[in-house]
């Protein structure tokens, strides 16, 4: 055991690689955010977003770190009541007041607190936990079930969504048998069709908000949304390179959460066609280096956690970009490590530090 | 059981996602970028402002006298309304806003093209103004609510704001962007200073994508006392009802005007104007009939700088002046101490054989008079004899207009230039006015034009000439001073207001400052209306005026006090139109007005006497 003990950073050592690349998706996020305070960098300002993500990216790594001292078999054997704390916070928001109609953070001061960002990963190691363990699934689907339509009711369609499909995807990689799976997604789809019809009707019921209706009626409808015409203008002018290297200068036009949801529109204006390649290239790298658990690991939990998360963060990568060009309508996603945001921030660190600790556990530290 | 080959499956699945959307970045992002580009060229967007909270007005002893603060407001933005949701729109607006009448809800919707204020919300609900925000068109910004603290008190010297017309806009090219300007008084004057940035709401199209809020505009301290500011107006109003009580005349009184200045620095400590109005009724939109009714009455006009009033026995000073420094006496003196017999008129010949006779306001003469027993007195005979002077030594020749030349060089005939909007500037009449006016207002003068009557008119304040309160004020400042300078209310005020030196002599004003404390004082023409103030009226002073209206109308009451001659500190000024003799009603009133001003205990305005 002694052999792996390379730091000071964890009981046992960290991966170098998951850190390397950890910090480096930090420091894009921190570059991107630079550029859009018009360069004015850091300043001792709540309000400035880069002092703010600064300080939730010390969080951030600091969270990293204490993860590594959890033991997998101790994240397994928490991973029911973690879930069900989580459910208590998700249920316990429907007691606060409402912010542009809708509940969806806990007010602490200068920052606010998204419980939902953290169930998405909780979610992960609970179904992980419960499938390796080879338990009876249909009550699995139930809680999971409700837990989804919990965050629908907050509302928040995007994490719903998000859940929807990481749980079916690691339900996908467990014995089940497929036509259950199909079944469920057929199941699924026609229950948030209906969903939408009765929401659009009946003005009381709020299992679809009129805003969501209406949303999703002009993506429908064919027409763009006009944030997200405005983003994808946005990312058209970065070109190949980017406008951050380029001489010439593109009138900068307007994006609504440019800082937060639509991030991705800035980087992809300033560093362009290749930047979003290298981008997307180390989340893909990232992406490979996880599967080596599929293969060496000898635990279910670890290889289900891990298909979890990398399912959880591509699929957030995806619903953000597809968002962000206007293929699916806004669903209020952040991208991980590059959004401003606390909840996120830290809730992504929170998957880094785990996976960390299982690929040490795998003895793999680079 | 974890099943590897599924992932494999899994995996595949991912990647080919984001080859399709890769491949779909390099669409936008290489293949159809000049489309892009150029769409974004074509992008415009325009800006509606919103009206910036406008700077706070405070008095002397920084209370503040205006104010302006933010409440929320329903906004329309008419953009988004088309003849297929308009009916819920005009549902929704007539249901939350009962008392907007007809015609402005009709405006409402003429527009098409903008963001239109719908009301104010202040008292709404929180859920009340959730469900307006669920329809679209509905925005809620905040506006700005000028507040008026003391109401009808200040309405002339702060004046009042309104929405901009097309004359606002000439004269202040930002008032396009506010709905707010300065229509009168200080508002009006320093509307540049008071008016802030607007803020900016950018639209695209028929959405809103980004607002500046706006920026207040700058506070300003004026020298007004309001304390001062109550106690005149309430002896205006004394003497008003007095005026009334003891006037046959069929007219009312009802207009008139008092003035407090500051002689040391020409700052105004109290201006009123009578009758007033209470600018805050222009906050939400005067009605027409209110507005009719204040019209009709002048309630709009400031008579403290607007007022054009013959001077009468007030203008003696001009000629006091000018007797004193030019040695010009009346025919057969050298000196003040000489004197003349007043029996009660005057009688002279012209140099066409005519014989003229002038009757003093005293039938009976004010027996041998001097100039300080003349200006106590307020002898005419004294001043006629002093204008015959002038006539005979200089009829016809380029001095001939000696006595205009003084009262221009006080001020008379030209503007004060004080900071308020709308200052007119009478007339000194001389032979060149008469000429003028024998083309261009032959009803106004006889056909002869500029005559010795005319001047023997003039030197005792009436005829022709009229002049505004404020230049009675501030010519009796710049004598008692040897300082000339322009009034001012704002204590920021330009250069333009800084005291310039005027050649009186301390000898010369030492004579003027006994002799207006004469006139308050036993024998006195204000000795009566001062009489109550007992010992105390030893130190103040001041001169009286009646001037003579043509046709029915009765006389215009004038007085202008000192509140000390030991040590002057203010000068008021008081005018009641058609108030009557000066001694009996403008007196009073400022004798109250100086009680203030000398922390002496107040008494009621009480009817002085009838002189002059």
């Amino acid at each position: 055991m002694n052999a792996r003990k390379i730091t000071l950073l964890g009981p046992q050592g960290t991966n170098i690689f998951i850190l390397l690349i950890f910090l480096f998706f930090i420091f894009i996020s921190w570059f991107t955010l630079y550029t859009l305070t018009d360069f004015q960098g850091l300043e001792f300002d709540v309000d400035n977003i880069l002092t703010r993500q600064v300080v939730f990216s010390v969080a951030s790594i600091i969270v990293f770190f204490l993860l590594t001292y959890l033991s997998i078999d101790n994240l397994q054997n928490y991973a029911n009541i973690l879930f069900f704390i989580v459910v208590g916070l998700l249920g316990s928001l429907y007691f606060t007041q409402p912010r542009l109609g809708v509940r969806r953070w806990f007010d602490l001061g200068p920052i606010d607190i998204q419980p939902s960002e953290f169930a998405k990963v909780i979610i992960v190691v609970f179904v992980a936990n419960y499938l390796s363990r080879n338990l009876n699934k249909g009550i699995l689907i139930a809680l999971i079930f409700g837990t989804v339509l919990l965050i629908n009711f907050q509302p928040d369609l995007g994490t719903a969504l998000i859940i929807s499909f990481v749980f079916l995807s690691m339900l996908l990689l467990s014995n089940i048998k497929l036509r259950y799976v199909s079944l469920l997604l057929l199941t699924g789809v026609s229950l948030f069709f209906i969903f939408l019809e009765i929401g659009s009707r009946v003005d009381n019921i709020n299992i679809v908000t009129q805003y969501q209706i209406s949303r999703l009626n002009e993506f429908f409808s064919a027409e763009l949304d006009f944030s997200q015409s405005q983003s994808r203008l946005l990312i058209s002018s970065g070109g190949l390179f980017g406008q951050y290297f380029a001489a010439e200068n593109i009138e900068k036009i307007f994006v609504p959460v440019e800082t937060t949801d639509f991030i991705f529109a800035a980087y992809a204006y300033n560093f362009g066609f290749f930047g979003i390649l290298f981008l997307l290239a180390l989340w893909g790298l990232l992406f490979s280096r996880l599967r080596r658990i599929l293969t060496v690991s000898n635990s279910d939990f670890d290889k289900f956690v891990i298909a979890g998360f990398i399912a959880l963060l591509s699929f957030q990568i995806i619903i953000n970009i597809s968002t962000v060009v206007g293929l699916i309508p806004v669903t209020g996603l952040p991208f991980p490590l590059l959004s401003l945001g606390g909840s996120s921030m830290v809730s992504i660190a929170v998957i880094f530090g785990i996976t960390n600790r299982i690929f040490i556990e795998n003895n793999i530290t680079i | 059981m974890f099943l590897n080959k599924r992932y494999n499956l899994f995996a595949l699945f991912l990647i080919g996602f984001f080859i399709y959307i890769v491949s779909f970045l390099f669409d936008l992002q290489v293949l159809s970028r000049d489309t892009a580009l150029s769409a974004i060229d074509n992008q415009t967007t325009d800006t509606f402002y919103i009206t910036a909270p406008r700077g706070d007005i405070f008095d002397d002893q920084n209370e503040r006298l205006a104010t302006s603060s933010m409440e929320p407001h329903l906004f329309l933005n008419l953009r988004k309304i088309d003849d297929n949701n308009i009916e819920i729109y005009e549902q929704f607006i007539q249901y939350n806003f009962p008392d907007l009448d007809q015609d402005d809800f009709n405006k409402l919707f003429i527009n098409r093209n903008n963001l239109e204020i719908v009301g104010n919300i202040s008292t709404f609900s929180a859920l009340e103004r959730q469900k307006l925000l669920e329809l679209d068109a509905f925005e809620i910004f905040d506006f700005p609510i000028r507040k008026y603290n003391y109401d009808n008190l200040t309405s002339h010297v702060i004046g009042y704001v309104g929405k901009p017309t097309s004359d606002d806009f000439d004269e202040f090219p930002h008032s396009k962007n506010t709905l707010q300007v300065g229509k009168n008084g200080l508002e009006k004057y320093y509307e540049n200073t008071l008016t802030g940035i607007p803020g900016e709401i950018i639209f695209k199209g028929s959405e809103i994508l980004e607002f500046t809020p706006p920026q207040k505009g700058n506070d300003i301290s004026i020298s007004l006392n309001i304390e001062t500011q109550k106690i005149v107006k309430e002896s205006l109003l004394q003497g008003i009802e007095l005026a009334n009580e003891n006037e046959d005349t069929k007219d009312e009184v009802i207009r008139s005007a008092s003035i407090v200045i500051d002689v040391n620095t020409g700052a105004i400590v109290s201006m009123v104007s009578l009758p007033d109005f209470n600018p805050n009724q222009f906050i939400n939109g005067i009605s027409n009939q209110d507005f009719e009714q204040l019209n009709r009455v002048q309630a709009f006009n400031n008579f403290a700088i607007q007022g054009l009033y013959p001077p009468g026995s007030v203008f003696k000073v001009v000629s006091y002046w000018l007797a004193e420094n030019e040695g010009l006496f009346p025919e057969g003196l050298n000196s003040r101490r000489g004197r003349v017999d007043c029996k009660g008129s005057l009688s002279f010949g012209f140099d066409d054989g005519s014989q003229q006779v002038y009757q003093d306001w005293k039938e009976d003469g004010h027996g041998r008079v001097n100039l300080s027993s003349a200006m106590q007195q307020s002898c005419n005979v004294y001043f006629w004899d002093i204008a015959l002077n002038i006539w005979r030594t200089y009829e016809g020749t380029q001095n001939e207009s000696i006595l205009q030349n003084y009262a221009k060089d006080l001020g008379f005939g030209e503007l004060t230039n004080i900071d308020l909007p709308f200052e007119r500037n009478g007339i000194i009449p001389d032979r060149e006015v008469f000429e003028e006016w024998t083309v261009s207002r032959p009803d106004l003068v006889r056909p002869e034009g500029w005559l010795g009557g005319d001047l023997m008119n003039l030197i005792i304040g009436q005829g022709a000439i009229t002049v505004t309160p404020i230049q009675v004020a501030n010519a009796y400042k710049t004598l008692l001073t040897s300082t000339s300078s322009s009034p001012y209310l704002n204590l920021e005020a330009s250069d333009n207001f800084k005291l310039k030196k005027y050649n009186v002599s301390d000898e010369f004003i030492d004579f003027l400052k006994n002799d207006l404390n004469l006139v308050t004082n036993k024998n006195g023409t204000a000795y009566a209306a001062f009489e109550v103030m007992g010992r105390k009226a030893n130190d103040v002073g001041g001169k009286t005026g009646t001037a003579q209206n043509p046709g029915e109308k009765n006389n215009t009451s004038w007085f202008v006090g000192i509140d000390s001659v030991s040590n002057p500190q203010h000068v008021v000024v008081t005018v009641v139109e058609e108030g009557g003799s000066g001694s009996a009603i403008a007196a009073p009133i400022s004798r109250r007005i100086i009680q203030h001003l000398i922390s002496s205990e107040l008494t009621p305005v009480r009817y002085g006497e009838i002189t002059e």
